[in-house]
């Protein structure tokens, strides 16, 4: 079989065509997807980072929860454990208590105190520390 | 030189882009077309690597230092985007390259645009025994005819060793068609 020898063939070519006028409006088509890519939006929840955040923002938020509702419990004290507290545990005398009254808390004490005469006088008179009380 | 670097300041600057760039791809959307072609074999594979090349042209311009000819450097990209598209679809296919590229030359037979006959197809077979670096010589020398010096600038190397790789590729691809 005689050996082939492309010096000695004629040219050969890659037989490749294109479709006609492909050239014609090649640029358009490459012009109009750069417009397209350069004038690309992402919307927000396609943005994969945006997202985790939203998710981790969201979870810290949760655990959160709990212990912001324990914190604000625990500064809240009912008034049986105040009165409790006060009675047996501090050294609040008289004269705390008194010091702490205003007008407005005396006038209320003086309605209160507005007994009827005879009971009064029976106090008084049963009561063998009528002295003391006087002084004070 | 000064032509070129001219040229290159119309495509970086917004006000002249669109025109310059216009210029840029009917100087070279035929060249580029051949050279793709030539690599991926059917013509909407080329097409698609054909836009995706000038896109990047168009996305790099502004790293474009300049430190080699425009012509070479989108030649290069062109036939990176080539190989990078041949390699992804044989993986894609499950299948090797070469057999990518032989499959494709059998169904070239009837691919309407081709009008090759049966010494167009055994020279692609032959050419596609070749390994890839060879492959890429013979093409740009004997079908798209550019300069040593040319093909030089394109893949980085030396005048000296692409000769040497042509002539070795012509020698194999003889053999192959002689022998088949």
């Amino acid at each position: 079989m005689k050996a082939f020898k492309l010096e000695n063939e004629p040219k050969i070519t890659t037989g490749f065509k294109t479709p006609d006028y492909y050239f014609d409006d090649f640029s358009a088509k490459v012009l109009q997807q750069i417009n397209e890519n350069e004038v690309k939006v992402i919307p927000l929840y396609k943005r994969k980072d945006i997202v985790v955040m939203l998710v981790a923002v969201v979870f810290v938020i949760g655990l959160m929860i709990p212990v912001i509702n324990n914190y604000n419990k625990s500064k809240e004290f009912d008034e049986a454990s105040l009165e409790a507290y006060l009675s047996y545990q501090s050294n609040l005398n008289q004269y705390d208590l008194i010091n702490q009254l205003d007008t407005k808390d005396i006038e209320g004490l003086n309605k209160n105190v507005a007994l009827e005469q005879e009971t009064l006088e029976d106090i008084l008179s049963s009561n063998p520390n009528i002295e003391n009380l006087i002084s004070e | 030189m000064t032509d070129e670097k001219e040229f290159i300041a119309q495509l970086l600057n917004p006000k002249t882009q669109n025109i310059a760039f216009q210029r840029l791809l009917s100087e070279y959307q035929k060249p580029l077309y051949s050279h793709i072609r030539n690599i991926v074999l059917n013509h909407d594979d080329a097409d698609d690597v054909l836009q995706n090349t000038f896109i990047k042209v168009f996305q790099y311009l502004k790293n474009f230092k300049g430190e080699s000819k425009l012509f070479s450097w989108m030649y290069r990209i062109a036939t990176n985007e080539a190989l990078t598209f041949l390699n992804q679809k044989a993986k894609l296919n499950g299948i090797t390259s070469e057999a990518l590229q032989n499959k494709t030359i059998d169904n070239l037979k009837a691919d309407v645009f081709f009008d090759g006959d049966e010494i167009q197809i055994k020279l692609q077979k032959a050419i596609v025994t070749l390994p890839e670096k060879q492959q890429l010589v013979f093409k740009m020398k004997y079908f798209e005819e550019l300069k040593y010096e040319e093909i030089a600038e394109i893949l980085g190397t030396s005048v000296g060793a692409l000769k040497a790789s042509y002539h070795h590729a012509v020698k194999k691809v003889e053999l192959y068609v002689t022998s088949n």
